[in-house]
């Protein structure tokens, strides 16, 4: 028996050092960073005057240098460029539409969703309906978003509604299929009503694919949004985007990208402390902690 | 009439090979007695006691509990399951009030109760962990609890150590003869560890398989209180010998 070495083994892996966990952090940071910088490092080397390409693309700090006037410009009486001191109102304006549209696929998604997996009968009579209609893309129900609610708001919080609705409504589906037969009977056992169950049992049982859904909901409600602004309405991420290219300033629409890239990241991020924090339990049944 | 009665009792599972789980079964449990079934896998030892606890329908005869039929489940019903099937988001103490909570109880009632019963299966300072926290045996005593504090008119048991190892096994064993002896509750205890029927029960059912049957009874009378240290006495070896002889021969 190698009684030194089992004793070493367990010990580092029972309680690494301060040092050890900073040490460990900082260099995950820098492998994740690595790649990232290595890119903007060749873009900007294979620029000339601010251009690579022929002038098609501009160099990441004509890119940065058009991001800090778009942030923090003061618009003047005299500016006529829309790229002054906006960037936060075309911010704000897409993330409450995502808000809005994402928040209403979440109240309808999850009911029915617990509702499709719990009950037979509430399964037959909407799944095949929502199986038909998943095919549809969000962009193919621009149209119709147009004509029915014009060139408003309502449109494009209609559209990540329907974009996010699908994934959250299939994952809570399977996920209120996949409880445990032990956990209901025993909560029948102890006197639950049909709606204890659902509340009490279904809904924090498929909690764990909820989480899922609502990721893969919350990314396809950035895309939609986007879509939409690029067509059907006149402000936000994706009418400036838009714009931004047809006035040639490419310069804005790279940042424009990398605003989109980094809020949808930070919404996502949002959704995965949440799940840690909720699903506590299920954490802590996991292999890799 | 005893606290369960079952007449005539068959349960057959459809699908494409019908499978005849009990077939005519009569069977009874009287108020306060500790009855265990005996078999091998698949006889139909869950399956009754699922029948009892009303999760599942029967196929033919009449079942009763209190003299009333069974038609679902219900918290005079305590059943403890095998794996102890725990809430995993909810930590020990919510498990445990679950079910006072969800029947509107008065706190004031049942807060007191669940505090006494954790405290009696050795669980006082692990209120707050969750059930992966916890060791098998440890889950196993909050599944226990978690019936208990119910009150239940019986407690209906499906092999709940059958997934322990041989020392949990015993000191589960020791608690559960403790608290019965308290208690005296009607028990159904499913096992088929012989020694562990013989230790517990007042009466043992003996069943076989294809079709599921209870093919006797053997009454144990080893005095009680009874113990762990019971398990080597003589007159518990001659109801071994008995009970070993009884399932090897089969019928008679
Ligand atoms: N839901 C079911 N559908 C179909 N057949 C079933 C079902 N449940 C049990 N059976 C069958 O009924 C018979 C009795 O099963 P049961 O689970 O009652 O046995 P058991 O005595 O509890 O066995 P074990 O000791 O392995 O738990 C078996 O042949 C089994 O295959
Ligand atoms: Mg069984």
């Amino acid at each position: 028996m190698a009684g030194p070495d089992t004793r070493k083994t367990t010990g580092s892996a029972a309680k690494p050092s301060l040092m050890e966990l900073a040490g460990e952090r900082l260099g995950r940071g820098l492998l994740a960073i690595a790649l990232p910088l290595a890119v903007l490092v060749l873009w900007q080397l294979s620029g000339k005057n601010g251009a690579v390409a022929g002038g098609a693309l501009p160099t990441p700090d004509r890119v940065w240098n058009a991001w800090l006037v778009w942030a923090f410009g003061k618009p003047g009486p005299m500016t006529l460029s829309p790229y002054v001191g906006t960037w936060a109102d075309a911010i704000y304006f897409s993330a409450m539409r995502v808000a809005k549209g994402f928040g209403l696929a979440v109240l309808v998604g999850v009911p029915l969703g617990i509702i499709i997996g719990w009950s037979r009968l509430a399964a037959s009579m909407v799944d095949p309906t929502i199986q038909w209609l998943r095919p549809v893309p969000i962009t193919a129900w621009l149209p119709i978003s147009i004509a029915i609610f014009g060139i408003s708001d309502f449109g494009a919080v209609f559209l990540i509604t329907i974009g996010a609705f699908y994934p959250i409504v299939i994952n809570t589906t399977q996920g209120a299929r996949d409880v445990d037969k032990n956990w209901i009977r025993a909560a029948l056992m102890m006197g639950a009503s049909q709606w204890d169950i659902l509340r009490r049992v279904v809904l924090p049982a498929a909690l764990p694919s909820i989480f899922t859904g609502l990721r893969i909901g919350l990314g396809i409600g950035w895309t939609a949004v986007i879509v939409s602004e690029m067509v059907a309405v006149k402000s936000g991420l994706g009418y400036v985007l838009w714009d931004a290219y047809y006035v040639g300033r490419m310069d804005i629409v790279i940042a424009d990208m990398v605003s989109i890239g980094l809020f949808g990241f930070l919404s996502d991020w949002a959704i995965v402390r949440l799940e840690r924090w909720v699903l506590k339990w299920r954490r802590l049944q996991n292999f890799n902690q | 009439m005893g606290t369960i009665s079952l007449r005539g009792v068959s349960k057959v599972y459809g699908g494409a090979r019908a499978v005849t789980a009990l077939d005519h079964v009569d069977f009874e449990v009287a108020e306060g007695e500790f009855v265990a079934l005996l078999g091998p896998s698949g006889c139909g030892k869950s399956t009754l006691l699922n029948l009892v606890a009303g999760f599942e329908g029967l196929s033919e005869g009449t079942l009763s509990f209190d003299n009333a039929p069974v038609t679902r489940p219900g918290p005079d019903r305590g059943v403890v399951f095998q794996e102890a099937s725990l809430l995993p988001w909810l930590n020990v103490w919510e498990n445990v009030v679950f079910g006072p909570k969800v029947q509107k109880l008065d706190r004031s009632d049942y807060e007191p109760r669940a505090r006494e019963i954790l405290k009696i299966v050795g669980l006082e300072a692990f209120h707050e962990a969750l059930p992966v926290q916890l060791s098998g045996g440890m889950r196993q005593r909050v599944g226990i609890a978690r019936a208990l504090v119910m009150q239940p008119r019986a407690l209906l048991m499906d092999e709940p150590f059958g997934a322990l190892d041989a020392q949990t096994r015993l000191s589960m064993q020791a608690l559960l003869l403790e608290v019965w002896q308290k208690l005296k509750t009607t028990v159904l205890f499913v096992t088929h560890d012989i020694d562990e029927a013989i230790l517990l029960a007042d009466r043992i059912c003996v069943m076989t398989a294809r079709p599921g049957r209870i093919t006797r009874t053997i009454p144990i009378t080893l005095p009680r209180p009874r113990s762990i240290d019971d398990l080597t006495s003589a007159e518990f070896n001659r109801f071994k010998a008995l009970i070993m002889a009884e399932m090897r021969g089969g019928h008679h």
